[in-house]
């Protein structure tokens, strides 16, 4: 697997690189703006660009903005996003020309080395990985009812599903039984009028176009 | 300073028909002891009888402005300077605002002043109803009129039909009297603003008051900020840092002897490490959210919301685009409010609406809690006006005992 990284911190850029290294992932080029990304994904044709939002010369959104252009150049060219802070009106924006191949995370969930690279993995095949604080402010901009009718159990759960993981997964990261998982899960389905489905990336899919996206 | 008014005619009337009385009164009254406190100040008599001359004057003062919005629609605000609780001092206080002197000028000008206005007005419309009523009541005048115009024609004013142009005549003369006391009511308002009003410099003095008030408790508030900001980085990250690095330290000392507390270790330093990321990720954001100068406030407010602990429902609409200022006034507004509902609310519901005037931002949030919110000096939501008044805004907090609580911050966007 080859990847792009667009990050102006060296020290993540080069840290990033290693993690991605050690897993056997090739990073083909790194750069540290925008037009240097677009450039990058021109020559190398790479699996996945991993970009950071906040670079030079304006530090507010430019690798946003390069990812949705180089998703304009080569339709379907799976990105993942990484920031500081995660907005939900960035991933609006992100995920409006289609949600495959498109992850979002805080830059900090990183440090989980064997969940990152699965993120890394995933969106690289063409699945979605949206971090789940993402999820929670969707939810509160949300105008339909149902999301508030979710207990906030429910609501944990559909964040992690948000974020592409398996049931098992999501029963590890809460510390609950698999069975406990899944009953939730189905409630989640059935209180929003949703095709219940046990494939990871249909599940956020499904989560997504809930909430009018992807 | 002096603002338009536009009474009617038959007010005006009245007010100047009243000012023969109310001028002779005030007049006769403050120049007689004025003149008698001053003739006995030595014999220290003179004194306490010039204190009630200035306390008749500013009271009399005081009825005149009501009267005047009464009488002419004309807003003065008092002009006085606050006093202070001493019985001396607040005599020598009065002497020294200039308000008062204003209020004696007044009175003066009002005897002279008053009668004009009361003979126009007097004379003016007995001419008006004598002339225009003339062709009624002529029949049982015991003489006629003779008008004889240059060149020899004589107008014989005799009857109903010879006195009817003299009614159109009276008619002019009305439209005449009416523009001219109109105008005398709208310049009698405007002297009574200069006078009884604050004197531009006055309102200058105020303004420059408040402004430096304000600047006061602004800096005070960033002052505390910067106290908060250093406090939480102390606590939180630094502490969690060094814990971080004193785990890892440990855990290389083990490493040989004992592997398996050495990899307990580091699990434990990986997440100090992750939770000290996460503080200074909401510290940062605390300082400015950087989607605010990007996105505007609308996106801003999305990620405020999701963290509340309580649910939060909001509403935005803020075309135009406000300036920076104020956007970051309101997002820090509402944060601060949302913050304050969590902790002491005791709310299971709020929300927040922001909405746009044409010059103005209103940020209203409300809460379903127990009410009985106040403004204490030094309070949070003390904290909140003096944030809104750095930018001229106001706070307008409604809060019942037993709920619900609307704070609502209205933001000039051009100050």
């Amino acid at each position: 697997m080859r990847v792009v990284i667009a990050e102006d911190s060296v020290l993540l850029r080069v840290g990033v690189q290693r993690l991605l290294a050690d897993e056997g992932i090739e990073t083909v080029a790194a750069v540290d703006d925008g037009g240097a990304l677009l450039a990058a994904i021109d020559e190398h044709r790479p699996d996945l660009a991993l970009v950071d939002v906040r670079m030079p010369p304006t530090f507010t959104d430019e690798g946003l903005r390069a990812a949705i252009e180089a998703r304009k150049r080569i339709p379907n060219l799976p990105v993942l996003v990484l920031s500081q802070y995660v907005e939900e009106r960035y991933a609006v924006e992100l995920l409006a020309g289609g949600a495959n191949g498109i992850g979002y995370l805080l830059k900090e969930r990183v440090a989980d080395v064997s969940e990152f690279v699965a993120a890394v993995r995933r969106v690289a095949e063409g699945g979605t990985s949206i971090d789940h604080e993402v999820i929670t402010q969707l939810m509160v901009r949300a105008k339909r009812n149902p999301v508030d009718s979710l207990t906030q159990r429910e609501r944990e759960v559909l964040g992690l599903m948000a974020q592409g993981l398996s049931n098992a997964a999501i029963a590890a990261s809460l510390v609950v039984s698999d069975g406990a998982v899944e009953k939730h899960v189905g409630n989640i389905f059935a209180k929003l009028g949703l095709e219940p489905s046990t494939s990871e990336h249909r599940r956020v899919r499904a989560v997504l176009a809930y909430l009018n996206l992807g | 300073m002096a603002t338009r008014v536009n009474p009617n005619i038959g007010r005006i009337s009245g007010y100047f028909l009243l000012n023969l009385v109310t001028g002779i009164f005030w007049f006769v009254l403050l120049v007689t002891l004025g003149a008698v406190s001053i003739g006995t100040a030595v014999i220290w008599v003179g004194i306490p009888l010039g204190v009630l001359t200035m306390v008749l004057a500013r009271g009399a003062a005081t009825a005149e402005r009501a009267w005047l919005r009464a009488a002419l629609g004309v807003d003065i605000p008092q002009p006085y300077r606050p006093l202070p609780a001493t019985v001396t001092g607040r005599a020598k206080a009065m002497a020294k605002d200039p308000a008062t002197w204003r209020d004696f000028a007044y009175w003066l000008i009002m005897l002279p002043l008053g009668a004009l206005e009361f003979s126009l007005t007097v004379a003016l419309w007995s001419a008006v109803l004598g002339t225009v009523f003339l062709p009624f009541y002529l029949h049982w005048l015991p003489a006629t009129w003779e008008v004889t115009f240059p060149g020899g024609t004589v107008w014989l004013i005799d009857s109903f039909i010879n006195a009817l142009p003299v009614s159109v005549l009276g008619l002019l003369l009305g439209v005449v009297a009416y523009r001219l006391l109109k105008a005398l009511g709208q310049g009698h308002a405007v002297l009574a603003q200069s006078l009884l009003g604050p004197s531009r410099y006055g309102v200058l003095e105020a303004k420059a008051e408040q402004l430096s008030a304000s600047r006061a408790r602004g800096v005070e508030a960033a002052e505390a900020e910067r106290r908060r900001i250093e406090r939480d980085l102390h606590d939180g990250a630094q502490q969690r840092l060094v814990a971080v690095a004193m785990g890892l330290g440990r855990a290389r000392g083990k490493m040989e002897s004992d592997p398996d507390a050495a990899r307990e270790l580091i699990a434990e330093a990986h997440a100090d490490a992750k939770l000290a990321i996460s503080e200074l990720r909401d510290l940062a954001r605390g300082i400015y959210p950087s989607v605010l100068g990007d996105r505007g406030l609308d996106a801003a407010l999305s990620s405020l919301a999701a963290r509340s602990p309580i649910p939060v429902e909001v509403e935005v609409d803020v075309e135009p685009r406000p300036p920076t200022a104020v956007e970051s006034t309101a997002y820090f507004t509402v944060a601060e409010t949302l913050t304050n509902i969590a902790k002491h609310s005791g709310a299971t519901q709020a929300r927040v609406k922001v909405s746009r005037t044409e010059n103005s931002v209103v940020v209203e949030v409300t809460d379903n809690g127990r009410g009985g919110a106040e403004v204490r000096p030094g309070g949070g939501l003390a904290g909140l006006a003096d944030r809104a008044a750095t930018i001229d805004g106001v706070v307008v907090v409604v809060s019942p005992i037993g709920g619900p609580t609307v704070i609502r911050t209205e933001l000039p966007c051009a100050w």
